[in-house]
């Protein structure tokens, strides 16, 4: 009995003009972008892969000199674009691709958020999964708003219900002559997005069970916006007005909650300025150690315990290299300041992660986009996992520099010089993104979230159409 | 087979129906007349369970209907005032689609048989239904009764607004049908072919079913006197 009415209900939609029109459309749309956004990458690919040689060939080919000359004279690390960005671009394109590493300086700044971005960054913009979040449920709405509306106003439900159909089987009919059309839509784009996506070389672990689940929120975000629709074509008489109540809906929940939210998270945990961050992080190393200035306070008072504890009257007695050693435990130190200042910025971001997660309920748009981001891996947590790694590379890299200079130089032999042989004995930086285990073990309140939304959106249905009256 | 006991519908304080008591047998025609307001449609949604009784009984074969709405429904068919079917199906697969639902499956040829049984000419039987007169509308209704195999019609002003043939094809159907032993409880406004068409009369008044006759007891003109004393 549902499939029969499912079956008309297709048989149905498929003659309607508006259906075939806007099918044609969206999906034209969505093949475009994932098209356009695939060639995209393919050319950041191509770029990422020249650019991290030519880095890689620049360090090891910058001749002989000082080894902390070299800490100075830096690398770069290159963040790698995942092949699921592109269904889902997310943050990247705020967030920056490179992150410079030299001495005394973790250089990603540029890329926080303490820079100049909104809160609404946070949102991502044009790729397919543009078409994804925010036309297929405007379509949904389209093609549904009258789904039960109009067998009211023509009344058809009348000769229905005197078929002895119960209500709650024609709304299961419907349900599935409107999800079943969508799921048909977007399916062979996610098809052709696996065969395309499994076949990229670079940075390619593309991971099959992922993007399943990727599209298996999407459809569980459908059906939310399907159980939607046909709550409230059922519980409001007029179609005009159902298609009105229902662009409402949309408009509350893709458009103006995101905002709502990131302007709640921005009140309540403020992002420090570029400027106010730079500042604080420069007070700290003014008060303490400096590696390059050894009339510092911090700096005399190691000199004189290290003095002490080697039983020598002078800094060029000691068995290596102090100007090295120095500067080893000025970077530490500076280090550690960063350190701080980062995760005083993570806590921050993570307290308005918190809030987002909360918000989330407010919306079925908002757990989608942050499980669809993360799953990308375009997120903001996917960043923070990145430019850590790459500070951890930064403070190893220099740390053998300095090192170099310790074991192997004189104190103030400024003239020490070393070669490839130790520029090469630094590994390549390979970043290792996350496990898909700890992604999702991050984003449980999301999925929870989603699932809530399903479950209360049937429920209301349920209850709405249980209680339809035809008089 | 159709059979309302001390019938009473109110609204708050108003009284739709009151105490309003008939039976329909099998192979009857019952025409309800009456002026709009006295409660022939509120009677006959009583039969289709849209509405509540306030007290008294509704029967269909012996059996309650709110007590029993699925059950009562399996064996009627419903046909308004203006019958709706989905313009962009065609009468086939309208048929189809409504017989379906009460758990009827058809070929395709015996759906056309009963299409055409019910008078629908054979070219547009697979026409969408956006083409279809009010007439042609009606006549897939009493096709669905044919496939139903109905043994209960609930009609409601089904020949308002038909031009005198489609009127007088459908009152001939309808005279089939209860040959076949259907029971018809039908509302209209039409004395001329409730006296030709219907086996009985029953006259409602503000809610009360004031007069109820045969027809083979009344000619067309006294019919029409003593509807006219009742309405004044």
């Amino acid at each position: 009995m549902i499939l029969k009415i499912a079956l008309k209900e297709l048989k149905e939609l498929f003659r309607e003009g508006r259906f075939r029109i806007a099918a044609v459309i969206v999906f034209a749309l969505l093949i475009t972008s994932f098209l356009v956004s695939k060639r995209y990458y393919d050319y950041v690919n191509e770029q990422h892969e020249a650019a991290r040689k030519n880095a890689r060939n620049e360090w090891t080919g910058q001749g002989e000199k000082n080894p902390h000359s070299a800490a100075h004279y830096g690398t770069y690390a290159f963040k790698p674009k995942y092949p699921l960005a592109l269904i889902d671009n997310g943050v990247d394109k705020y967030s920056g691709v490179s992150i410079f590493l030299e001495a005394h300086k973790r250089s990603d700044a540029q890329y926080m958020a303490a820079q100049d971005q909104t809160a609404l960054s946070r949102f991502g913009d044009l790729t397919p999964d543009f078409v994804l979040v925010f036309l297929i449920p405007l379509l949904i709405i389209l093609l549904g708003f009258n789904a039960m509306s109009r067998e009211r106003e023509s009344g058809t439900l009348r000769l229905l219900l005197s078929q002895g159909v119960k209500p709650i089987t024609l709304v299961a009919g419907k349900w599935l002559g409107l999800f079943l059309p969508i799921v048909l839509l977007v399916l062979p784009v996610f098809v052709l997005a696996a065969f395309l996506l499994a076949g990229v070389s670079n940075f390619g672990q593309f991971s099959m069970a992922a993007f399943t689940i990727l599209f298996v929120v999407y459809l569980l975000y459908y059906a939310v916006f399907t159980n939607l629709t046909l709550l409230v074509s059922a519980l409001v008489k007029k179609s005009s007005l159902a298609f009105v109540a229902l662009l409402s809906v949309w408009i509350i929940s893709c458009l103006a909650m995101p905002k709502v939210t990131s302007a709640i998270a921005e009140e309540l945990y403020p992002y420090p300025t570029q400027s106010e961050f730079e500042t604080q992080i420069a007070a700290d190393k003014k008060n303490g150690l400096d590696g390059h200035d050894p009339w510092n306070a911090a700096s005399k008072k190691l000199e004189a315990e290290t003095l002490a504890k080697y039983g020598v009257d002078n800094v060029s007695q000691l068995p290596f290299n102090w100007d090295g050693y120095l500067m080893q435990q000025g970077e530490e130190h500076d280090a550690e300041i960063y350190f701080k200042h980062y995760n005083l910025l993570k806590e921050t971001y993570e307290n308005q992660t918190r809030v987002y997660r909360t918000t989330a309920a407010l919306s079925p748009f908002l757990p989608t986009r942050f499980l669809s981001m993360a799953i990308c891996r375009t997120d903001y947590a996917a960043h923070w996992n990145f430019a850590d790694a790459a500070e951890r590379y930064r403070i190893m890299l220099v740390g053998k520099m300095n090192g170099d200079m310790v074991d192997n130089s004189k104190t103030g032999d400024w003239d020490y010089l070393a070669n490839e042989k130790l520029w090469e004995s630094v590994p390549d930086f390979e970043y290792q993104p996350p496990a898909y285990a700890a992604v999702f073990a991050a984003n449980q309140s999301n999925f929870a979230t989603l699932l809530v939304w399903l479950l209360v959106s049937f429920a209301a249905l349920y209850v709405a159409v249980s209680k339809i009256k035809v008089i | 087979m159709l059979e309302a006991r001390q019938l009473t519908k109110k609204y708050n304080d108003a009284t739709a129906l009151n105490a309003v008591s008939f039976t329909v047998n099998p192979g009857e025609i019952f025409c309800l007349l009456g002026a709009n307001g006295a409660g022939k449609t509120t009677t006959i949604n009583l039969f289709l369970n849209f509405i509540q009784p306030t007290s008294g009984e509704v029967l269909i074969n012996g059996v309650s209907v709110p007590a029993n709405p699925v059950e009562t429904k399996k064996h009627l068919t419903y046909i308004p005032e203006n019958l709706t079917l989905y313009p962009n199906l065609s009468g086939i697969e309208n048929l189809d689609y409504f017989a379906g639902l009460s758990g009827k499956k058809y070929s395709k040829e015996n759906l056309q048989i009963f299409l055409t049984e019910a008078g629908l000419q054979t070219e547009a039987q697979s026409k969408r239904v956006s083409t279809y007169s009010k007439g042609m509308r009606q006549k897939v209704g009493i096709a669905l009764a044919l496939a139903k195999d109905a043994k209960v019609l609930l009609l409601d002003e089904p020949t308002s607004g038909l031009d005198p043939k489609a009127s007088n094809e459908f009152s001939e159907l309808l005279t089939r049908l209860s040959k076949k032993g259907v029971a018809t409880l039908m509302a209209t406004h039409d004395l001329f072919r409730a006296k030709e068409t219907g086996t009985h009369i029953g006259i409602m008044k503000q809610g009360v079913l004031v007069e109820q006759l045969t027809t083979d007891q009344i000619n067309h003109t006294d019919l029409e006197k003593l509807y006219l004393k009742h309405m004044n």
